[in-house]
């Protein structure tokens, strides 16, 4: 690659959190010449919140992205230090795996991954400012950035993933800080070319507990909290090419030596505990008593929270008869003596912190390494957005991540790397991909977003997904394969061995519907394997692995990933068609497209409203135009004879010619 | 069926999130309401000859195809509804392009109501505004000057549906289906919280809470659905009982309101041994008439047997016609059955009048009175008259006003949410427990089909009831 300034790049990406990294390699890795940019190279992927990746549709997420070809699947796996499958006694839908990562390890191998990776140039600078040009009809489209090097760069797409640092404003007590995380700068001028360009901006709050010296920490009066000693990993080690796990997959050509190696270590190996413990009465009283030097409660904080994750203040005041909440101490890696202590957000000030962290059992002695604080920041509400991601107010323009009002680094990521594949294919004069709500929880992220927009940091859980039943971890790769071909977005090899896979589990499927035990092989009932599994599930005993598996030889002999998806269609067999069902009766409206150029005002017959509405959201399809809140459904009848008859009329003019 | 398919749901339950699709089947009355001579119904889609089929009691490849059939139709039950002319177009021939069926019943609404409900629980659904037209278009049956009158025709009727929706739900029912809603999401809450917070400190799941809370619901929701019209009278009829002493000519009335030969009719007391019913359109209403035998003071064995079956038949009764024969009139009663005798709900009916000119009925009878003849026919359009007025009086029971009354499409979207909580209930009920995320994907089912009345009920609105009842965030 040239290092010529004059290089037009296919794909800027502004920013490299968990967003910009998968965007810069989902767009590197279809071949666009990418360039990401970051105001510091040494906080590449960092995990500003806590050091844990997953947990409940995030775990889901992570494995979505794997599917898709992303990054942080297989980089957890390799970084993590404890790994736990939640919901392990409900169904295979709603268990999702977590994992406590090597904060570092997590960062140092994702930055080396950037590095090695082809058609993708990393450089550090702070973007300042979007250049943008006229598109000759009245809008304008991005055609690169500034940075505060005064260096500017070109590009047919810009993807800006900046996280909490437009206008970042952290606050402590009174204290106040400009920054978009503790220790980092701030934005500021970026917003400005935001407003410019007629993208509206808002604000939205979040916040961190405090982080501690481990060796203050009197372990002996928590609980331990240990992980799974079956680890349940995030990335399809099953379909993933052989050997390409702990050396260097990207850049070295075949034959050569390597010279280096990337961090990492065996998924699941010396896992590390996190710790329980509880808050006291005295911890109540000690926030009760300090309130009105809260940051929140004093009224210094205009941007909206986020109701799941609320400050320790929030807790207290909101669920006052509770008496004590629950912590977590969370190592931040195997190299650092450093802990982060889930639960206790909070934008109190500093003295405070102090004294209520030591009034936890076996925190008595507690040392803070870092105060906890609240962070203000601009965000762009999405419905600005199409579902690509892409801006309607400025063509070519992409944004993903915080700076969308979402908040965890796994909505980050799906974010990122679908408007990385979006540019990508942006500048191919591809169509963009676009993930249903039925297909994926990055559907569902997306489509919410755009949609609905947010009020609060926008946090993924599993009951948003209407069809969360067909969103089991496992089926993550088997649900996205069409678009990961479609979209070249895994290698071809991987790809075989993904649709063998499916082909096994069909197979598999339709025989144990099909085929019977022989008389006196199981002992019980009648009927079909089939059967036999349901029966047994309805009685409550335990499915799966090891002696408690059965099934006819050849089922037996599959591996253990395929097994459980065989057994959760059959089990879930009757649910699960009706979800196939309910989706194939959404499809027919959700396949009606609806150009860009389309004149929602010239529609007779909608109801002002609805117009209104429509027209604000421009939505991509009929199936989006359903979901706006005010659209009736004979509003869509209208929307839907409006479109036959412009499609009517443009083959009737195509023939007059 | 096999029996221990534990997590096999009802196909016919199906949650319906948009309703623009062109797959399902639709149904909707193409004539306005109202006391006209006939009654036209519209169905149109893939079902429409399955329906044939099945109403009509045909074999599917036995279907008449572009001409008039006059046949009964049977509802799910067994009953026949009404004697009509039936019309079955294969598509793409049709107007909708589609496969459609068209029925011509008796302008009785109550007659074209009963035969949509059946057709919406046999799996059609009711039609949007408008949306047989935008199926005519879309199948390229209308052209595309006429493509703005069909936005004009669906938007008109979507206003006025929408006046009469609004209007509707500014009275009691807009509220009592909003409270429902509301509370269905707390007890989702309740069951989605242990499903997206595990790692929670969080009390203990309480299915009991939530169990009876949805029973609470269902509760609910049954009782709007008897809202539909003068209630379960639309489905069942109102259960009416001839009751008296042998020989009364119970049996006889019973024919005449009939208006055929149904029940045996004898000059020996005690021809009638076994209750019989029959069902009646008495004006706008549908009447299930009870013919019983005859309560005798001294019976023998054989009638003992049937005078309790008029026992268990008159405690369940909506209405009692009280046959007193009124050349020989006695008003004599055994107390078991004259208990049962709730002022409003009897008529005493003096029949044979034509053997007892003159007769005047006794004044001091806590019931409405007349004297009719069976045989002859005196008094029989009044008492016509008379039921219907007391079954009006009879209907709204509960906050008794119009505005509560739902709707044919309303008493859809209750009773499919009432089986999805029906699934809901024994799921949690359920030993071992059912998963429970497909409990709440039932739960969810009931809560959708409940926002088809008030609105499509975001999900957002649920976790909102999460996070107001339960401290979440480590
Ligand atoms: N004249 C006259 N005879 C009637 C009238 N109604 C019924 N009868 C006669 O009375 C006799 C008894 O009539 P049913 O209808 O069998 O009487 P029932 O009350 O059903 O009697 P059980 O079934 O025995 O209880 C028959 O011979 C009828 O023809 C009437 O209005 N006028
Ligand atoms: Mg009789």
């Amino acid at each position: 690659m040239s290092d010529s300034l004059s290089t037009v790049y296919e794909v800027i990406v502004c920013g490299a959190g968990h967003a910009g990294c998968e965007a810069a390699l989902a767009a590197a890795r279809t071949g666009a010449r990418t360039l990401l940019l970051t105001g510091n190279l040494d906080t590449v992927a960092q995990m500003s919140c806590n050091p844990a990746i997953g947990g409940q549709a995030k775990g889901q997420i992570v494995r979505e992205i794997d599917a898709l070809g992303g990054e942080m699947a297989i980089n957890t796996d390799l970084t993590a230090i404890q790994f736990r499958l939640l919901n392990e006694s409900k169904g295979p839908a709603v268990q999702s795996p977590r994992a406590q990562c090597d904060k570092k390890a997590y960062q140092f191998r994702m930055k080396h991954t950037l590095e090695l990776q082809p058609s993708l140039r990393l450089f550090q600078a702070t973007v300042t400012g979007l250049l943008f040009e006229s598109d000759g009809a009245g809008g304008r489209r991005v055609v690169g950035v500034r940075t505060n090097l005064d260096l500017d760069f070109r590009a047919r797409t810009v993807v800006v993933t900046t996280g909490t640092f437009l206008r970042g404003l952290m606050h402590i007590g009174q204290n106040k800080n400009e920054g978009g995380r503790l220790g980092d700068f701030s934005a500021k001028t970026l917003s400005a070319s935001f407003l410019e360009a007629g993208i509206e901006l808002q604000r939205l709050k979040t916040g961190t507990p405090p982080r501690l010296a481990g060796r203050s920490i009197d372990f002996s009066r928590m609980e331990p909290q240990r992980g799974d000693a079956n680890p349940t990993l995030f990335a399809f080690h099953d379909t993933r090419d052989a050997g390409a796990l702990f050396h260097v997959e990207h850049g070295s050509p075949a034959g050569e030596p390597l010279r280096e190696a990337r961090l990492g270590w065996e998924p699941g190996r010396d896992q590390v505990p996190c710790w329980m413990t509880y808050t006291t009465e005295r911890t109540a009283r000690l926030v009760r008593e300090n309130l009105h030097l809260s940051a929140m409660y004093s009224g210094e904080i205009e941007g909206v929270g986020p109701r799941y994750c609320p400050s320790i203040e929030d807790k207290f005041v909101r669920f006052a008869d509770k008496p004590r909440h629950l912590l977590f101490l969370e190592p931040e890696g195997r190299s650092t003596n450093e802990f982060y202590i889930n639960g206790l957000s909070t934008s109190l000030p500093f003295s405070v912190q102090v004294e209520m962290v030591r009034s936890i059992p076996g925190l008595e002695k507690a040392e803070l390494l870092r105060p906890a604080y609240a962070v203000e920041y601009d965000f762009a509400p999405p419905t600005q957005l199409y579902p690509s991601l892409e801006s309607k107010k400025v063509e070519n323009l992409f944004f993903a991540g915080q700076i969308n009002g979402t908040s965890g680094y796994e909505e980050a990521a799906g974010q990122g790397l679908m408007a990385g594949i979006n540019a990508a294919r942006k500048t191919r004069g591809e169509a963009p991909l676009i993930l249903g709500r039925h297909e994926a929880y990055i559907g569902v992220l997306i489509d919410d977003l755009v949609t609905k927009g947010t009020r609060e940091p926008y946090r993924m859980f599993t009951s948003r997904a209407e069809h969360r039943l067909l969103f089991n971890h496992g089926s993550a790769e088997l649900r996205l394969r069409g678009h990961a071909r479609e979209g070249c977005l895994v290698s071809a090899s991987r790809l075989a061995r993904i649709e063998a896979k499916a082909d096994r589990i069909e197979h598999w499927t339709s025989q144990l519907e099909r085929l019977r035990p022989a008389a006196g092989e199981t002992g019980v009932g009648e009927g079909t394997w089939a059967d036999l599994l349901r029966r047994r599930a309805s009685k409550g005993e335990a499915q799966g692995s090891g002696a408690t598996e059965i099934g006819p030889h050849g089922f037996l002999e599959l591996p253990e990933v395929d097994r459980a998806e065989v057994r959760y269609r059959i089990v879930y067999a009757g649910y699960l068609a009706r979800e196939q069902r309910q989706v194939a009766k959404l499809l027919e409206v959700e396949r009606v497209n609806i150009p860009l150029d389309f004149d929602f005002a010239a529609v007779r017959g909608l109801r002002a409203e609805s117009r209104t509405k429509l027209m604000e959201t421009r939505p991509v399809s009929v199936g989006q135009a359903g979901r706006i809140s005010g659209v009736s459904p004979a509003d869509l009848s209208v929307l839907l004879v409006a479109l036959e008859a412009r499609r009517r009329g443009r083959i009737e003019d195509q023939t007059d010619r | 069926m096999s029996p221990a398919l534990p997590f096999s749901s009802p196909d016919s339950e199906a949650r319906v999130t948009l309703r623009a699709s062109a797959g399902d089947t639709i149904a909707a009355l193409a004539t306005p309401v109202g006391r006209s001579a006939l009654a036209v119904l519209r169905i149109s889609g893939p079902d429409s000859r399955r329906l044939a089929a099945e109403v009509f009691r045909r074999p599917a490849d036995q279907i008449p195809e572009r001409r008039p059939v006059y046949a009964a139709y049977h509802d799910l039950a067994g009953n026949s509804l009404d004697q009509l002319v039936w019309t079955y177009l294969p598509g793409p021939g049709s107007a909708t392009g589609e496969d459609t069926l068209e029925l011509s019943c008796h302008g009785n609404p109550l007659i074209a109501q009963l035969i949509l409900a059946d057709l919406f629980s046999r799996g059609c659904r009711p039609a949007e505004p408008g949306e047989f037209t935008r199926r005519a278009f879309l199948a390229g049956r209308l052209d595309l000057t006429q493509a703005e009158a069909v936005m004009d025709l669906i938007h008109a009727r979507s206003e006025r549906a929408l006046a009469v929706a609004q209007r509707q739900l500014r009275g009691g029912l807009g509220q009592r289906v909003e409270n429902l809603v509301a509370r269905l999401l707390l007890a989702l809450a309740r069951i989605e919280v242990y499903v997206d917070f595990p790692e929670e400190d969080l009390p203990p799941e309480d299915r009991d809470l939530v169990r009876a809370a949805l029973q609470e619901v269902l509760r609910g929701t049954n009782r709007l659905r008897a809202t539909e019209r003068s209630g379960g009278f639309l489905r069942d009829g109102v259960k009416t009982v001839l009751l008296g002493s042998p020989n009364a000519g119970k049996s006889s009335l019973l024919n005449a309101l009939v208006g055929r030969s149904r029940a045996l009719v004898g000059p020996e007391p005690g021809t009638t041994r076994d209750y019989l019913e029959e069902l009646v359109r008495i004006g706008p209403h549908l009447v299930r008439l009870f013919d019983t035998a005859g309560v005798n003071p001294a019976p023998g064995e054989v009638e003992r047997l049937g005078m309790a079956k008029t026992l268990e038949c008159l405690t369940e009764a909506d209405l009692v016609l009280w046959v007193v024969d009124a050349s020989r009139p006695s008003l004599e009663l055994d107390p078991v059955y004259a208990d049962q005798l709730r002022p409003g709900k009897v008529l005493v009916v003096f029949n044979k009048g034509d053997l007892a000119a003159g007769f005047i009925a006794p004044p001091d009878l806590p019931h409405p009175t007349l004297v009719v003849s069976a045989l002859t026919g005196l008094g029989l359009g009044e008492l016509g008259e008379r039921m219907e007025q007391a079954i009006e009086r009879l209907a709204p029971t509960e906050e008794g006003d119009e505005e509560m009354a739902v709707n044919a499409r309303q008493a859809d979207a209750l009773r499919r949410a009432g089986a999805c909580l029906g699934l809901v209930l024994d799921g949690l009920a359920a030993m071992p427990p059912a998963p429970i995320e497909l409990v709440s994907s039932d739960l969810r089912g009931a809560v959708d089909a409940l926002g088809e009345i008030t609105g499509r009920v975001d999900q957002e609105r649920m976790l909102d009831a999460l996070f107001a009842n339960f401290c979440i965030g480590k």
